[in-house]
């Protein structure tokens, strides 16, 4: 019933837990039935360690959160000696997150772990981090380093690759159909919206960083446009989210064409919570005698 | 907090580290600024809670 597929692999459900919100994917199994998630993505790997932004780099907003965090990561060779066997052995998908400055960094990446025994059924390209002072995010504005980037790394691996999007873009379309163009499986929207935190006494910006990338249930509608838009425009699954926090959330995204939902913010209250998310939706299945969630993709009434 | 009490150590360092540059040993030298992250982060729960409510 909740089973889906994406190019001939099968994901337990269409939830996924998005980068930067599981760690590295490992550290769950003793409080989260991992079963009824589809797949979880790892924190996106750099190829040499990071410890992000200075504090403060996580901001609560209403509802939502800005975080500024700045890829803090082990780097891909600790990665790959210190958790690619431990995450072979957990109870579902996982797919690693990759991010770069350069085209090179994101190439050597995912070489260096291609190198390695992983059961990772593929790579999310991180091109639209806000969070970061060169990289990241510029290679999601430009549709011809987009399309760029995702020819090189077809070249080099035919596992699952997925491009996920930034949001901060007049014309999110454009971007989506060049990573398609250049041969990429699924699209992953929307990242987070760039925003800022200020104390309204001191003037003083919250953030170390001044801006960082805004999610949680306040861009939801935000991000349920981009996804509407983009499938209309691209052939490729899509991979939505942008604030889900109910079932209810992951129908609608599914409604305006996403085969899969990410759930991020949601992680930070509770890992667990993701598990409930998956109970509801089976129950909600049922009711409606729904047989298949693909049913639902893209099934919504023009007005 | 009551839903805290399953999470693991590993779960809780990785936190630590997102929150943190240096994750854990940044919180020990920095205790009050931890502590202060820890209140703010527990009024952030609550608010999440009370929109879980509503949309339930």
């Amino acid at each position: 019933m909740l089973k889906v597929k994406l190019k001939n692999i099968e994901f337990n459900s269409p939830i996924i837990a998005a980068s930067g919100t599981y760690g590295y994917g490992d550290e769950f199994g003793s409080f989260v039935d991992l079963k009824k998630i589809g797949c979880i993505i790892t924190k996106s790997i750099t190829i040499e360690e990071r410890t992000g932004n200075p504090s403060p780099r996580i901001y609560e907003s209403d509802s939502g959160m800005i975080n500024s965090i700045g890829l803090a990561n082990m780097g891909v060779q600790n990665f790959c000696k210190l958790k690619l066997s431990k995450l072979n052995k957990i109870e579902t998908n996982f797919i690693v997150s990759v991010a770069g400055s350069k085209i090179q960094d994101y190439l050597d990446v995912v070489s260096e772990i291609e190198k390695f025994n992983g059961n990772h059924i593929g790579y999310e390209i991180n091109v639209s981090c806000p969070n970061v002072k060169k990289g990241g995010m510029e290679f999601g504005l430009n549709k011809d380093i987009t399309q760029k980037l995702t020819l090189e790394l077809r070249k080099i691996t035919n596992k699952l690759l997925i491009i996920k999007l930034s949001p901060n873009v007049s014309n999110i379309e454009e971007i989506g159909l060049s990573a398609e163009n250049g041969g990429a499986d699924a699209i992953s929207a929307v990242n987070t919206f760039s925003g800022l935190a200020i104390d309204y006494k001191t003037g003083n910006m919250i953030l170390s960083t001044k801006y960082g990338g805004v999610s949680g249930p306040p861009i939801k509608p935000l991000a349920l446009a981009k996804i509407h838009k983009l499938y209309t425009q691209i052939s490729i699954p899509i991979i939505g989210m942008g604030g889900i926090v109910t079932f209810k959330d992951i129908i609608e995204f599914i409604r305006v064409g996403s085969a899969m939902v990410q759930i991020g913010t949601l992680n930070f209250r509770d890992p667990s919570l993701i598990n409930t998310l998956y109970d509801d939706l089976e129950l909600f299945l049922i009711k409606d005698k729904i047989t298949s969630i693909s049913e639902l993709i893209g099934n919504y009434n023009d007005n | 907090m009551w839903s805290m009490r399953k999470w693991s150590f590993k779960y809780v360092n990785w936190r630590l580290t997102t929150a943190y540059p240096g994750g854990l040993k940044y919180a020990i030298k920095h205790p009050f600024e931890l502590i202060k992250d820890i209140c703010k982060y527990l009024i952030w729960c609550q608010r999440i809670d009370k929109d879980l409510d509503k949309h339930a």
